[in-house]
């Protein structure tokens, strides 16, 4: 079936009234879900899954589709607004959103964060359309060792990011590393560092650290303090929202940058929306010409995340749809759901399934368009939430926060752990620890060590193949261009004051 | 366990007055009046889930009560299950259990808050469903012969990717190559479509696989089926045969799945659960969808699954004995 007629088919499919219905409750749900911290995608397509157990299997793809990337789109605006993430792929967004609401720009971070949302969301689905079968095969010439390289180079590009001091901001990623390794071993089964918690045989979960540490730790921060200048909020009008000239210009490399970073994480199963945003952030904090303005506003820092995650979520129905590898944990489900309702994912499914395959693509546009002409009028709504008083606001978030960490396993052990992880977090923000490079290292480190240790079963030991590969050469080289990038001004500087008479006649 | 002790005390006492124990005959019949929980220890989507609620919906109506399902996934379905074995034994609060959390658990783990056959009873092992050994299709392994040939020939080299440890795919894995004599290496992964992509790519050698998932590729010809692992052909499989006539006689391994109630619970319950399930599976419906699934019924009695259980661990605990796999 060549591209056109399968454009025809899927909008004969995804132009019908329950088709349009469900895809419009889909990403109304995936908004909301979005913007209530600690109900997630997962979270909510858990709960909605056996909701769709009696409906048309492309009706329910097209609705549970919706929840996830319409999730990615509410997710920045709680990070934005109160410094709450909405969801834990959203955590990176709080460290320039929440500075951008201080200064008085929270419609227009919103505005902004929307349409990098749909450019990412598009530019993937883009490649869904023209390029599935193809990239999928590329991904799956990536093994482990090229996993390993792939996902160092994130790590070695995050933690290099310097927000405050780099001696505490290390110190984070070697911790968020080290709760990385709580759970069970996946080479042995032995369950490690669980302190005979039965409960944490598979670790920390991601949205209670990220809920705990960003989420509960600024409810706390805030007892007392008097609601902020935020609290005037006057009548928006559209002109706060729309960036200038100058701000379109600013978001535009790094929106597509992270676009492409994202599709490039998404294509790879095992991966997922939270190291394609922190991955995007950490890009371009490295190639910004005044990185000093990071985290403190900077545009750059909630564009190329934002979309990033974006592209990360559609691009994630490459591997899934052309051949039934699901791209991260919330695909997985979505999977289920196919072969709950008879659909077995696998290499024939475009062919088998074209009705559904681009029904569901065609329903992506109709989402993300939806999504952005719902997501703009509601900026004004979302920055009045701003005027409900804190000692109403915060009781109800940490309800929606403890909810959410509850039903992704209906397990109550999972509110202490965010609980314990909101006290650490303050701590951490008394004492001038940053929170971000602890989920950096706590997302990274699991899928770093499992791909190295299985590199390394497979290669017999050999640390080569770290270097044979081609692509993880090509990784391990631009990790070590990165180091290099972080010591040679120091390097230079240092060489520069042992001989100045040289560097002066040199100039 | 003080507990269970006062209320047998009771009931002994009543039996010995009476002739009868009318407490557990006025529960029993009484049961269910109110609505019954199956906990899936795996996230929604999965084939545990879909059993679990197609059973629930199914024995709801004769039972007279809304089964509700509940999913509580966590460490290989040992987390769900722990929960159970620790609720009330009145029939209330069941577990759709698997080899997994059920039988290999025990055999694998010393440190199990919970113990599959103490602090169980099982009302019925509802489904079996075998495995299959598959290569990718460019690789030159044509048969069961081929592996066992080459395995012998270079120890720890031949390699099969699972879902995890002590998983039914490890220990088919294993109980290979106990039962053909050779060393093969255990490539653990966090799920098993993490394992098929690099069986698809050529990293791996071979795999334990799910029979429905892996018909896919074998249809689309990416993957190369050398044998099943039961003891028949599988209807979804034709003209493959079974490991067992393939080369490596007496071989056989299943993943099941079944409904466990916490131990303790009156017989009269379970014979009323095991009534209820065993109509369901008789309908057209149920057997239309597990056929479908890839699913073979067994829909064993109470007594029955219980001896099957204790089969099952005694099995899996001498592989992983001889495996030296013991945790």
């Amino acid at each position: 079936m060549d591209l056109l007629q399968g454009i025809e088919t899927g909008i004969l499919t995804a132009f019908t009234w329950h088709a349009l219905m469900y895809c419009f409750i889909g990403v109304s749900v995936g908004t909301f879900v979005g913007v209530l911290p600690g109900i997630g995608a997962l979270a909510a397509i858990s709960l909605a899954l056996p909701l769709t157990y009696y409906l048309d299997p492309t009706d329910a793809l097209i609705m549970l589709a919706g929840i996830f990337y319409g999730a990615q789109y509410g997710g920045s605006t709680a990070s934005i607004l109160l410094n709450l993430p909405g969801t834990a792929t959203a955590a990176i967004t709080c460290l320039d959103g929440y500075p951008m609401a201080r200064q008085g720009k929270a419609p227009l971070a919103i505005f902004v964060t929307a349409i990098n949302s749909f450019v990412g969301s598009s530019i993937a689905i883009v490649l869904v359309m023209g390029f599935a079968p193809l990239i999928a095969e590329f991904a799956l010439e990536f093994g482990a060792e090229d996993y390993f390289a792939v996902i160092l180079l994130g790590l070695v590009a995050a933690s290099t990011m310097t927000l405050g001091s780099p001696f505490k901001a290390l110190a984070m990623v070697v911790f968020g590393l080290a709760l990385g390794m709580v759970g069970t071993d996946v080479n042995t089964g032995q369950f490690r560092f669980t302190f005979g918690a039965f409960e944490l045989a598979d670790g920390f979960s991601l949205v209670a650290v990220a809920m705990g540490l960003f989420g509960v730790a600024e409810i706390i921060a805030n007892i007392g303090q008097p609601q902020g200048v935020l609290q005037k909020v006057g009548r928006i009008r559209f002109t706060d929202m729309l960036p200038t000239r100058s701000e379109w210009k600013q978001i535009a490399w790094p929106t597509l940058r992270g676009s492409a970073i994202g599709s490039f994480i998404g294509a790879l199963p095992g991966t997922g929306p939270g190291i394609a945003s922190l991955m995007a952030y950490a890009t371009e904090m490295r190639l910004s010409k005044t990185p000093e303005k990071f985290g403190k506003g900077a545009l750059e820092g909630i564009s190329a995340p934002e979309a990033a995650n974006n592209a990360s979520v559609q691009a994630a129905f490459i591997p899934t749809l052309s051949l039934g590898i699901p791209g991260d944990a919330v695909v997985a489900v979505l999977m289920g759901a196919m072969i709950l309702h008879g659909i077995t994912p696998g290499p024939n499914l475009i062919n088998d399934q074209p009705q559904m395959f681009w029904g569901l693509i065609i329903s992506f546009w109709v989402g993300n368009l939806l999504l952005l002409v719902l997501n703009i009028p509601l900026i004004g709504l979302w920055v009045k939430l701003l005027s409900i008083p804190y000692h109403l606001l915060y009781p109800g978030i940490l309800i929606f926060i403890c909810l959410g960490v509850y039903s992704a396993d209906n397990n109550v052990f999972d509110i202490f752990v965010v609980l314990g992880f909101g006290i650490l977090g303050y701590l951490m923000r008394r004492t001038g620890f940053p929170a971000t490079p602890v989920l950096l290292g706590f997302i990274l480190g699991p899928i770093l060590e499992e791909n190295f240790r299985r590199a390394m079963l497979l290669s017999k030991g050999d640390l080569m193949v770290f270097f044979e590969s081609p692509i993880s050469a090509t990784f391990m080289g631009l990790s070590l261009l990165f180091i290099a990038s972080v010591f040679m001004p120091g390097l230079r500087a240092r060489l520069a004051r042992r001989s100045p008479k040289f560097s002066e006649d040199d100039d | 366990m003080r507990r269970h002790f006062l209320k047998g005390l009771g009931a002994a006492a009543l039996a010995l007055t009476t002739g009868l124990g009318p407490s557990a005959v006025l529960a029993a019949d009484s049961y269910p009046d109110k609505p019954i929980t199956i906990v899936v220890p795996f996230p929604p989507g999965g084939s545990t889930d879909l059993l679990a609620r197609k059973i629930g919906e199914a024995i709801s109506g004769p039972l007279g009560q809304p089964v509700a399902v509940e999913n509580r996934g966590g460490a290989g379905g040992t987390v769900g299950a722990n929960y159970v074995a620790k609720s009330d034994p009145d029939g209330y609060t069941l577990l759709m259990g698997v080899t997994g959390s059920n039988a290999i658990s025990a055999a694998l783990r010393d440190d199990l808050p919970y113990s599959p056959t103490a602090d169980f009873d099982p009302v019925s092992i509802v489904i079996s469903s075998p495995l299959v050994l598959v290569v990718n299709s460019e690789s030159d392994f044509k048969s069961v012969e081929d592996v066992i040939a080459y395995a012998k020939a270079n120890p720890d080299t031949f390699t099969h990717g699972t879902p995890g440890v002590g998983t039914s795919m490890h220990m088919a894995g294993e109980l290979f190559a106990l039962e053909s004599g050779t060393k093969l290496v255990h490539v653990p992964y966090k799920g098993s479509a993490a394992a098929l992509q690099d069986l698809l790519g050529g990293r791996i050698d071979a795999m334990f696989g799910d029979i429905l998932v892996t018909s896919e590729y074998i249809n689309s010809g990416r993957l190369r089926a050398l044998g099943v692992t039961g003891t028949q052909e599988h209807y979804l499989l034709k003209d493959v045969p079974t490991i067992a006539e393939a080369g490596l006689p007496g071989y056989a391994a299943f993943s099941w799945q079944g409904v466990f109630a916490p131990a303790g619970t009156p017989p009269e319950v379970l014979d009323k659960l095991y009534a209820a399930i065993d109509a369901a599976l008789k309908t057209d419906e149920l057997q239309a969808i597990f056929k479908e699934r890839g699913f073979l019924v067994e829909g064993m009695p109470p007594a029955k699954s219980k001896a099957f259980i204790a089969a099952e661990v005694e099995k899996w605990t001498g592989v992983v004995d001889a495996a030296g796999l013991k945790k």
